[in-house]
């Protein structure tokens, strides 16, 4: 208890903690009052014409951009946070007496890791404030896809804590941790990139990153593997700063343990990616096919092959993936997917034959589409397993929640409020601790 | 014998600061380390405090080796020109010694008393000057509770009259049986308050014992007496 107390007295004299806070607000705001502002727009203010379906789901429309100011304050403040509270104690030579004390290195980490964590959830409280504004507009709110698109920023400021803590303890400076970090978050967009053109292995390593996750919980996507490895991933990275927390260790030593940790951690994440289970907990669905699609595809037994003649950096591919394949993948993992194409950005081989033909095989029989809408894909394989196209009730389809109305004592709120509580926060803090 | 280091070396790239080191701690004494500047006291202090790995060598006591584990219930190491927790204020330093180091709540009045740390308890560590930081230091080390404490330049940034009072209050706390190894670089200072000392030079240990032991040992060395003072022999001997 005494140390966790340190580590969160630590935190709330952090300045770096204070900027985040005080960040927050501005950050928060800007994103949910242009939010609100263009919900209201296509539900029909100030004479536009209201739009449908998934345009006016609020997990959609209001909560991804608000909530995309915890992704930013994750990945260019938090970090620093992190830094402060791993290298803090090194740099004031107090870790030279704590481990005089005997205790484990990793309950020492997991301190410090426990007190971030707390002190993310404090700022996370500015968003969530969001929603009351919300509801007093006379707003939706689907708790279980709030409750995922939280559960995401939470699982990606534990990423960067794990990384941070894990360069913050064998980096000689705090600044030159503050660098390696930025470089690693740099890398995972590079990995992305990647993914984007490359496709393959690039591509699957790239719906590992946080940036990937984060947009997956975004839709109101919950995959155990991506939590999974997202929790390995944290775990390594404190299990590296509890090894090199050990002054007393020998470097070689503290070198072998962190590369079997790694070891472990890659063990861990390949056998994590094979976790299946999931969850839509979009209130629109945007995930899954209709219900009755759903019911129609488990008849299916026989394994289903794709063959898609489409290159990775091909709109087509993309919009036949987020309408389709994906949705086919939570519904029938055994299905097999594999992208056929000569390069990457498919322009030159528009005119070669076979380019833009997506090839379906079930049971030995085979059947060509090009469609890459969700109906086109649907019909192709129910055309391949004989099924009746299943007929959409009217009770699938997502009517949205539209909501015409202006952000009104947002401003006041995010851009006044907040920083004001969280400026006073600081000055008390300061005249209690200076 | 309190306890018995032996063949403690350290390198650092080509440099070769602790070669082969041994000496023996007696239970209760004021032991001091004495070496020029650059000799590895500071180097030595944080191997045996496990702050610092070293190439090889070893702890005993009561005739077996003592591991790491064991070794923090038996010493403890305050090391020199650090501000630990430099936010929070001097107060919660002590009771964060007590509570999470595991000091003894008993001594907390007499070591604030001994080293005059009441008007420094609402300051943050940080603001603290150096000397005032030292004293700090010093409580935390005098409030834990192992057998041994060893401190690195106890005296560094003290003015003469808090250095004759911390003196005091070192041997105070030795006269009830605790043990302390010092690393001392103003040979006055040492000789004033230490029973026995451990000669480091060039990272080697040059010698160990009481003054007219190293006196003897330097004799034997340069064929002449150097002298009775503890000034003589250290120049004798290094």
């Amino acid at each position: 208890m005494w140390l966790l107390e340190k580590e969160c007295r630590e935190l709330i004299v952090s300045r770096a903690w204070w900027v985040l806070l005080l960040a927050m607000g501005p950050l928060v705001g800007v994103g949910f009052i242009s939010s609100v502002r263009t919900y209201a727009e296509v539900s029909g203010l100030n004479g536009t014409s209201a739009g449908v379906g998934e345009a006016l789901s609020p997990l959609i429309g209001v909560w991804a951009p608000t909530f995309s100011a915890c992704e930013l304050a994750a990945v260019f403040l938090l970090p620093f946070v992190a830094i402060r509270v791993v290298a803090g104690d090194r740099q004031s030579g107090a870790l030279k007496l704590e481990l005089q004390q005997p205790m484990g290195p990793f309950v020492r980490i997991a301190a410090k890791a426990v007190a971030l964590l707390a002190g993310w959830m404090v700022a996370m409280l500015i968003p969530l404030s969001a929603i009351f504004l919300w509801k007093s507009y006379g707003g939706s709110v689907h708790a279980p896809e709030m409750l995922t698109l939280m559960a995401g920023h939470v699982l990606n400021a534990g990423l960067t804590i794990g990384l941070a803590a894990a360069i913050a303890s064998f980096a000689e400076h705090p600044a030159t941790a503050a660098i390696l970090t930025l470089s690693v978050t740099v890398g995972t967009w590079i990995v992305n990139f990647f993914g984007a053109i490359q496709g393959g292995w690039w591509e699957r390593a790239a719906g590992y990153t946080p940036a990937a996750m984060v947009a997956e919980f975004q839709h109101g996507l919950l995959r155990m593997d991506t939590v999974l490895v997202s929790l390995a991933l944290i775990a390594a990275g404190l299990g590296i700063g509890a090894v090199w927390l050990r002054l007393g260790a020998a470097v070689n030593r503290r070198v072998y343990e962190s590369a079997g940790i790694a070891m472990v951690t890659a063990c861990c994440i390949f056998g994590c990616s094979f976790a299946r289970a999931n969850w839509d907990t979009s209130e629109a669905r945007s995930n899954s096919f209709s219900e009755a699609d759903e019911h129609a595809l488990r008849q299916i037994r026989a394994p289903l092959r794709i063959e898609v003649h489409l290159a990775a950096e091909d709109p087509r591919r993309l919009d036949l993936e987020h309408r389709a394949l994906g949705k086919l993948r939570r519904i029938l993992p055994k299905t097999e997917i594999r992208y056929a194409a000569a390069t990457s950005i498919g322009l030159f081989e528009q005119t070669s034959a076979g380019y833009g033909e997506i090839w379906y095989e079930l049971d030995g029989h085979r059947t060509m589409s090009r469609a890459t809408t969700e109906e086109g894909t649907l019909e192709a394989i129910y055309s391949l397993a004989g099924i009746a196209t299943p007929k959409e009730s009217e009770d699938d389809v997502f009517r949205g929640h539209p909501l015409a109305v202006s952000a009104n004592g947002a401003g006041a709120i995010f851009y006044g409020f907040w920083p004001g509580l969280v400026a006073l926060g600081g000055f008390l803090i300061r005249r209690r601790f200076h | 014998m309190l306890f018995e280091v032996q063949g403690i070396s350290k390198r650092f790239g080509r440099i070769q600061a602790l070669a082969d080191v041994g000496f023996h701690v007696r239970a209760g004494e004021v032991l001091g380390l004495i070496g020029p500047n650059g000799a590895g006291k500071s180097t030595l202090f944080e191997c045996l405090g496990g702050t610092l790995p070293c190439d090889a060598g070893t702890l005993s006591a009561g005739g077996r080796l003592v591991d790491a584990k064991e070794r923090r219930s038996l010493l403890f190491y305050v090391p020199d020109g650090i501000a630990p927790w430099p936010s929070q204020r001097v107060r919660w330093a002590l009771d964060f010694t007590i509570g999470f180091l595991g000091g003894r709540e008993n001594l907390r009045e007499e070591v604030m008393e001994q080293l005059d740390l009441r008007p420094l308890l609402d300051q943050p560590v940080g603001a603290l000057s150096k000397g005032q930081r030292k004293r700090v230091l010093l409580g935390i080390g005098l409030l834990t509770a192992q057998p041994a404490l060893l401190i690195d330049e106890p005296f560094e940034g003290l003015d003469l009259r808090q250095a004759r009072d911390m003196a005091g209050a070192l041997r105070a706390h030795a006269a009830r049986g605790r043990t302390l190894f010092l690393s001392i670089h103003q040979i006055g200072d040492a000789a004033r308050l230490c029973d026995r000392f451990v000669l480091l030079s060039g990272g080697r240990v040059r010698g160990e014992g009481t003054v007219e032991e190293l006196a003897a040992v330097a004799a034997d060395r340069n064929a002449s007496s150097p002298g009775s003072s503890l000034e003589e022999v250290f120049l004798a001997l290094t």
